[in-house]
């Protein structure tokens, strides 16, 4: 049960769950180019990354590592890039022609520097890449080739509890059957880091994983944080968690009782399937956009409260176990896990209908997030700029 | 795994270590609650608890470690009741505090 889903097989090999055109904007000063594309074309995915010179280290790493993981996303049929650096947008170029992925990159040189005329141009090769993309159909593929990105936001203690035990079993069997999971947010591992790293593959794994926790405790140490009120946040205290170590022990049931491969940087692809670890900011819709970048086609995500992030590339499911929550927001969540809250069906069974939700939705279903146009990509930013 | 909750339980205690449990529903004080977790535990509430907030199993001094799933999440601030709300007016986070620890 749940070994296929139907899904999108591109020319490198890896399997989408959609088939969007991306219009991708490079840096801030294309975006308004960008989202007047965007806006014109049927199905278009627009995102803009608002930032561009003066990157140094870290930042301009993850800035490549953003632009060619959007833009050769699975889940992309065709890319349309714009920017304003030539020599930046001809090295992301390549990495996406190396995909076979359909692209179009136009740079603001390119058009004398008019912003009409890269509209123009833009549109052009938008609607000639909306064709293209229209070519795709879905055909059966296996589990095994999904990777999903474990997510929790405005969390309860419901979280804990229930929504994210529910994904810690749909993780094992995910990763039981060959597929991949990536979980995040570093600082929500405090309190609970040593119960990962007695899950590490190796001990070096386990280093890794201190090590990060280690650097984003002493961050608040030196910055004179108290992270009750920062993380757990006012509307995480409000709902009942009392402290970050609380927080951490409930966010870390999302990664199931699996090995962990290791860790990865933010936005950086795991290498091999299983579960990893990636080092990343713990406010969601930077986590999120982490996974996608990383290859992620779906995102799962639990709510205590409500939360209404979603990433435009990835459907993101979103659940919650709150019976409140589910009660007021029943309609913006994909799966309701009240009754295992309530205990009137069990985790297990409870697990299993997730795992088939998320094949569904792997296989065309629509999220609420997706039918409400509620995505967004936002990508962390670390070190000072020039 | 065991379900986390199940009609006609009004709190659950996830580990037999843990000296708090999580209320299924918002509470009264003076409700008595069936606690799941622990053998035909019956549990007086001695403060109103919103639904998902912790009770206290145990008795705490200031500076006792506040233990749930089985592993610590603070400590005490100050003097805790069997059946008392424990929340962040009377216990905290041990790490990157400026207290220490």
């Amino acid at each position: 049960m749940g070994g296929e889903f139907l899904g999108y097989h591109r020319a490198d090999g890896r399997i989408g769950v959609r088939n969007h055109l991306l219009v991708l904007s490079v840096g801030g000063l294309t975006a308004p180019t960008a989202r007047r594309i965007g806006a014109a074309l049927q199905g278009a995915v627009t995102i803009c990354l608002p930032y561009s010179a003066g990157l140094l280290g870290e930042d301009e790493r993850v800035r490549r590592d953003a632009v060619v993981g959007f833009a050769a996303h699975p889940n992309v049929g065709a890319a349309l890039m714009v920017g304003d650096n030539p020599a930046f947008m001809r090295d992301a170029a390549q990495a996406v022609a190396a995909t076979g992925k359909p692209y179009a990159a136009l740079t603001l040189d390119d058009c004398g520097h008019d912003a009409l005329t890269l509209t123009d141009r833009g549109l052009r090769e938008g609607a000639r890449l909306a064709i293209e993309v229209s070519r795709a159909r879905r055909a059966p593929a296996p589990v095994s080739a999904l990777s999903i990105g474990l997510e929790c936001g405005r969390s309860d203690p419901s979280s804990g509890l229930v929504a994210n035990p529910l994904l810690g079993l749909v993780t094992d069997r995910l990763v039981a059957a060959g597929g991949t999971a990536m979980i995040g947010e570093t600082l929500e591992w405090l309190g609970a880091e040593h119960l990962l790293e007695k899950r590490a593959r190796t001990p070096e794994a386990a280093t890794k994983i201190r090590d990060a926790v280690i650097r984003r405790e002493k961050l608040a140490i030196a910055y004179g944080v108290d992270l009750t009120g920062s993380n757990p946040s006012p509307t995480n205290v409000a709902s009942g968690l009392s402290s970050i170590e609380e927080k951490s022990l409930g966010n870390i049931a999302k990664s199931g009782a699996s090995p962990i491969e290791g860790l990865v940087a933010y936005g950086e692809r795991p290498g091999r399937p299983g579960l990893w670890t990636m080092d990343a900011s713990a406010y969601a819709p930077k986590s999120v956009t982490g996974f996608v970048i990383a290859g992620a086609q779906i995102v799962l995500f639990t709510t205590g409260v409500g939360n209404s992030y979603v990433s435009a590339l990835a459907p993101t499911l979103k659940l919650s176990a709150n019976p409140e929550t589910c009660a007021a927001l029943g309609q913006q969540l994909d799966f309701d896990a009240s009754a295992a809250f309530r205990g009137e069906t069990g985790m297990e069974e409870s697990g299993a209908a997730l795992f088939s939700r998320m094949i569904e939705i792997a296989s065309g279903l629509s999220t609420c997030g997706e039918v409400l146009k509620e995505g967004d990509e936002t990508v962390s930013r670390f070190v000072a700029a020039l | 795994m065991s379900d986390p909750a199940q009609s006609g339980f009004d709190a659950i205690r996830l580990a037999s270590a843990d000296n708090v449990a999580t209320v299924l529903r918002p509470v009264a004080c003076g409700d008595t609650l069936r606690l799941r977790g622990a053998k035909d535990a019956r549990l007086v509430a001695s403060q109103d608890i919103p639904l998902c907030h912790k009770i206290a199993l145990t008795a705490l001094a200031a500076g006792d470690r506040v233990v749930k799933y089985g592993q610590t999440i603070g400590e005490a601030t100050a003097a805790i009741r069997v059946g008392d709300h424990v929340h962040v007016h009377n216990m905290r986070s041990l790490r990157a505090a400026r207290h220490g620890g």
